[in-house]
């Protein structure tokens, strides 16, 4: 084709007409796309997850007087004050509808960035689409220490994994242990997908290498009608400690079974997920009294940090409820990522991938016990330090590492 | 492993069994009657599970009270069904299988999707009842006394219908329309009204069920799905059509399921359900008690 010094000028011209608007339409609008369970068995955790996620976009988008990144001002500064839009798609705890989901997140409504996923299985599947697509993701709130190291460059994880969380139920032992307490045995009951196989792999090599015997494993399928045979043998097995890794409805299921079964153990240390739930206190708690849970969040710190306790009341008028462990993840999830968009002053892929990779907030800039947030070579942050919360008294109290604790552990439960 | 485990797992195997007969019979019953699978079972499993909950939350009606109040609802419920649906679809004069597998199958996720947007997806638990939380205890044996009732109004619910089908009138009709739907016709016995009351009764036995395994169950939108399954089964293995084959069918399964958890890890138990499922399907394909 000849280029004519008329196409020059006929181009520069329709350049030059379309410029600004393009632009305009870029700064106008950051749309983010969040991806959880919106159907079937899990629901409820996109349900509350939705909630998390517009509370989150109201300190963004809105003018808050709190020490976060983005609460001050309205919408991202760094793009001329754009505001965030969500679009919010239902994988149904399944990794191929995750799949396909993501796929058209990405084509269709223009994300250019992803969050999710609830289910550690789907994530897997929604950042593999993200990283063909080279759109950031973040897991809020998956927990799987194999996520991370997949060698994906648009992956990243503010949270702490399943390994962070399992060494420093350990590190309680250890401390329980030296001050005297009996911890030599431990039952490990786990769910069979990659959320509880990752868990009770993790638990049995730190058991191993610190020195606790596992005298039960025992693997369950997911949604069981029943779980007599499981909790027969965990009764039989009799561990000084139960290490449950379960969603809710298993979780329900456990400790109406246990109770059925005359099996009192002298401590549950669970790893969080349906044991963070208000629906298995609501079922179950009268039986729960001292059962202590891995976390990422404590609204004891509501006392050293105000804001904590004044976000969490945006979140309870939202959703009636108070932030557990997976929607204050969640909420944090969203606003790093923001964060991250903001200072790479565009909604390009790579760019928010460096900005992210760049990322060093301090911990008093977050709701959560952490350190801060900075990201490893792999994208996880190493800096956000678990907590142990007990269940006493219908509310959870902090009880481990003695930096956060706010009261001793009780032990054995009651 | 000790005879104590052995014991208690066979007896909790045994209990649970005679809950998934209970729960299969109603579609035992419907397919006996008129060929078609309800495929939308465990969300009458569901929505009983529901009415449960809800009697107890707003009326404080303990879920025994309310087991028959559940039960006569889910009648005209199931009743109700087969007039505005399944008398339509087993009209279709291409394809009925088909027409009849997804005009059940939508209906199912239907209830599945109201159930979701009118009672949210939390979970919800019958907090405390009569018989909640309750054990009994024999030499080491632990059995739940919800469990036990539920095992009790199974056996019970199987004899009334036993008696209900041989010794009734109506029972005789249902048995006849059965038979030949086409000459009961002839014979003044409107078909329609028998299949109504068919639909009605399988509904109402789901229905028994559903108000027993709320007292010790979670309950949720989804919560069908796990038991359908092994409803499925259980007709399956006990013979398609046959309200006795659901009552072995059901033993069977609870039992195999119990002893696989004991030989295999827990999360294979399904596995040995299915394997011997299999293994009827080739020496017995019409099921345990299927008459053909």
């Amino acid at each position: 084709m000849n280029i004519t010094r008329r196409n020059v000028l006929l181009g520069a011209t329709a350049a030059a007409a379309l410029g600004p608007v393009a632009a305009r339409a870029q700064t106008s609008e950051v749309v983010i796309g969040v991806i959880y369970p919106f159907s079937g068995a899990s629901a409820q955790m996109g349900v509350d997850a939705q909630k998390s996620f517009e509370t989150a976009l109201d300190i963004i988008n809105k003018d808050h007087d709190f020490d976060l990144p983005l609460a001050k001002g309205e919408g991202l500064p760094g793009l001329g004050g754009a505001k965030v839009r969500l679009v919010f798609a239902d994988h149904q705890a399944d990794p191929q509808k995750g799949r396909a989901e993501t796929e058209r997140l990405i084509t269709q409504e223009k994300v250019c960035a992803v969050v999710g996923t609830y289910q550690s299985a789907v994530a897997v599947t929604v950042s593999q689409i993200c990283e063909r697509y080279q759109i950031p993701f973040i897991s809020a709130d998956n927990s799987s220490p194999s996520l991370h190291r997949r060698g994906l460059k648009f992956y990243f994880r503010a949270a702490p994994h399943d390994e962070m969380f399992s060494a420093a139920m350990f590190n309680f032992f250890d401390a329980m242990k030296k001050k005297g307490v009996k911890i030599d045995t431990l039952a490990l009951f786990h769910e069979d997908t990659i959320f509880g196989t990752d868990s009770a792999n993790t638990q049995l090599k730190l058991a191993a290498d610190r020195g606790y015997k596992v005298v039960s494993d025992i693997k369950y399928r997911s949604n069981s009608p029943s779980l007599s045979a499981e909790v027969q043998q965990l009764k039989t097995a009799n561990a000084d400690v139960l290490m449950p890794s379960s969603y809710t409805t298993d979780g329900i299921l456990l400790v109406k079974t246990m109770a059925e079964l005359g099996y009192k153990p002298n401590a549950i240390v669970a790893q969080d997920a349906g044991f963070s739930e208000k629906a298995l206190y609501d079922a179950v708690g009268d039986k729960l009294e001292g059962v202590i849970s891995r976390g990422s969040f404590s609204l004891d710190l509501a006392a050293k940090r105000p804001m904590v306790g004044k976000i969490n009341a945006m979140f309870k008028e939202k959703s009636g409820k108070d932030f557990n462990d997976l929607t204050s993840r969640q909420f944090m999830g969203l606003l790093v990522m923001a964060d991250a968009i903001n200072r790479a002053k565009s909604t390009d892929g790579e760019k928010i991938r460096e900005a992210l990779v760049a990322t060093d907030i301090p911990g008093e800039q977050t709701i959560m016990p952490w350190k801060r947030v900075k990201f490893d070579e792999m994208g996880q942050n190493n800096d956000a330090d678990p907590v142990l919360l007990q269940y006493i008294g219908g509310k959870f109290v902090t009880i481990f590492p003695p930096q956060a604790a706010i009261a001793e552990a009780v032990w054995p439960m009651k | 492993m000790t005879a104590e485990t052995i014991i208690q797992s066979l007896a909790s195997g045994l209990l649970m069994g005679l809950l998934y007969g209970l729960i299969a019979v109603g579609l035992a019953l419907i397919f006996g009657l008129m060929d078609v699978v309800n495929f939308a079972h465990g969300e009458f499993l569901m929505i009983a599970m529901y009415a449960t909950f809800f009697l107890f939350a707003f009326f404080a009606i303990d879920p025994l009270l309310s087991a028959p109040l559940v039960a006569a609802a889910l009648f005209v419920f199931g009743a109700v069904v087969y007039l505005l649906i399944v008398r339509f679809a087993v009209r279709a004069k291409a394809n009925a299988g088909m027409v009849q597998i997804f005009s059940t199958f939508g209906l199912a996720i239907v209830m599945r999707g109201l159930a979701q947007y009118f009672f949210t997806p939390d979970y919800r638990s019958v907090t405390h009842s009569w018989l909640g939380g309750k054990t009994v205890s024999i030499a080491g044996i632990y059995l739940p006394v919800p469990q036990l009732v539920g095992a009790l109004v199974a056996i019970a619910a199987f004899g009334a219908l036993y008696l209900f089908i041989n010794r009734t009138d109506f029972g005789r009709a249902l048995e006849a329309t059965r038979e030949d739907a086409g000459a009961v016709a002839l014979v003044g016995i409107d078909k329609n009204k028998v299949f109504a009351l068919g639909w009605g009764l399988g509904a109402a036995l789901v229905g028994l069920a559903g108000a027993v395994m709320a007292i010790f169950f979670y309950i949720y939108p989804d919560v069908g799905a796990s038991f359908a399954l092994i409803a499925y089964v259980t007709v399956a293995l006990g013979g398609f059509g046959s309200v006795f084959g659901a009552f072995a069918g059901g033993i069977i399964v609870g039992l195999v399921e119990a002893t696989t958890a004991m030989l295999l890890p827990p999360s294979l138990k399904a596995v040995g359900i299915y394997a011997v499922y299999l293994l009827v399907v080739f020496v017995r394909p019409r099921g345990l008690f299927g008459s053909m």
